[in-house]
């Protein structure tokens, strides 16, 4: 099998919080994104890692999966975003790695599958995995990443990639 | 993605499996695994370079229940009570390697049976270590590594 062809679209690492980080006009000649963020988490509250597509807010349905080190738990919810698992608890010093793919995303044709993996490790740390599709046949053309309240950590990075057809 | 490495485990298997030397050239690490242990211990561990300390956060499915635990190894493995011929897949994902902080991974892991043993684990991890990671290794909690175990290391920028 030959290796994926995966191209750095964009790179984006956070000189100071920030409310969100928004990846726009995508190259659409790929088939699939992947967005790789990882960094510091910011321990003020709990909050919704989550994307938004070509600024849409509805159509977002999501199915998950949650450990935490004791207890499990696996939900189904509608949003105005993707949630793509917690962010921001409160977890001093502990870092966080977030995969998202998007699969199909320059597609007119079909709603937008993505799956997200969610990992944080240390005292209050959770691993996520998230299957969602947001309800829009549209191309995606932008991808903003913006948690459901409070702010994204100095530091943080986030990789956009393509992977090619 | 850039194939650094495969290693395929030889005739006689294998104590442990290390990448050496590894390039602080690149973003993100993506290891593939497909192992099988020469005894009947269905896990493995991954170590970066020496030192530090790991925590991980594991989700575990196995068919009938689901549990969460503060897991203190990173792969599921075939055994040598598993079907023969029969291997586990695991794919384990490291951010920002070379940088001067502590590192995350995310391990995807699961190891079956004919269906009368399957695990899927899906694991948050991190390592303490501050260093860039040069090396990796991949030990079984017990036994060898058999032959035709393979790990691959990928590259991406």
């Amino acid at each position: 099998m030959a290796t994926p062809t995966y191209d750095l679209l964009e790179s984006v690492t956070l000189a100071t919080a920030a409310s969100s980080v928004t990846f726009s006009s995508i190259d659409q000649s790929y088939g699939d994104l992947i967005l790789v963020a990882e960094g510091e988490l910011n321990p003020s509250a709990n909050a919704d890692f989550g994307l938004i597509f070509n600024s849409s807010t509805s159509g977002y349905s999501m199915v998950d999966m949650m450990g935490n080190g004791s207890a499990t738990e696996s939900q189904s919810e509608g949003n105005t975003y993707a949630d793509c698992g917690t962010y921001l608890y409160a977890n001093t010093g502990a870092r966080q790695i977030v995969t998202v793919n998007i699969m199909d995303y320059a597609a007119t044709d079909k709603h937008k599958s993505f799956l997200a993996r969610n990992s944080s490790s240390g005292t209050s740390g959770r691993v996520w995995a998230v299957a969602g599709r947001w309800a829009n046949t549209a191309a995606i053309t932008t991808v903003k990443v913006e948690p459901s309240s409070g702010s994204l950590a100095n530091g943080m990075t986030f990789n956009l990639y393509g992977v090619a057809k | 993605m850039t194939l650094i490495e495969t290693v395929t485990v030889g005739s006689g298997g294998a104590s442990s499996i290390e990448f050496t030397g590894i390039a602080g050239d690149a973003t993100d690490l993506v290891l593939s695994l497909s192992l099988r242990n020469s005894v009947d211990s269905p896990s493995a561990t991954l170590a970066f370079n020496t030192g530090g300390s790991y925590t991980r956060k594991r989700l575990l499915g196995n068919g009938s229940t689901a549990s969460s635990d503060s897991a203190t190894v990173d792969l599921q493995s075939n055994t040598s009570v598993s079907t023969a011929s029969t291997f586990s897949n695991s794919s384990v994902y490291v951010s920002n390697y070379a940088s001067a902080v502590a590192k995350s991974y995310s391990v995807d892991s699961v190891n079956e049976n004919n269906a009368t043993l399957a695990n899927q684990a899906i694991i948050a991890g991190s390592w303490t270590g501050t260093a860039a990671i040069t090396s990796l290794e991949l030990t079984p909690t017990s036994g060898n590594f058999v032959e035709d175990s393979t790990a691959s290391l990928y590259s991406i920028s």
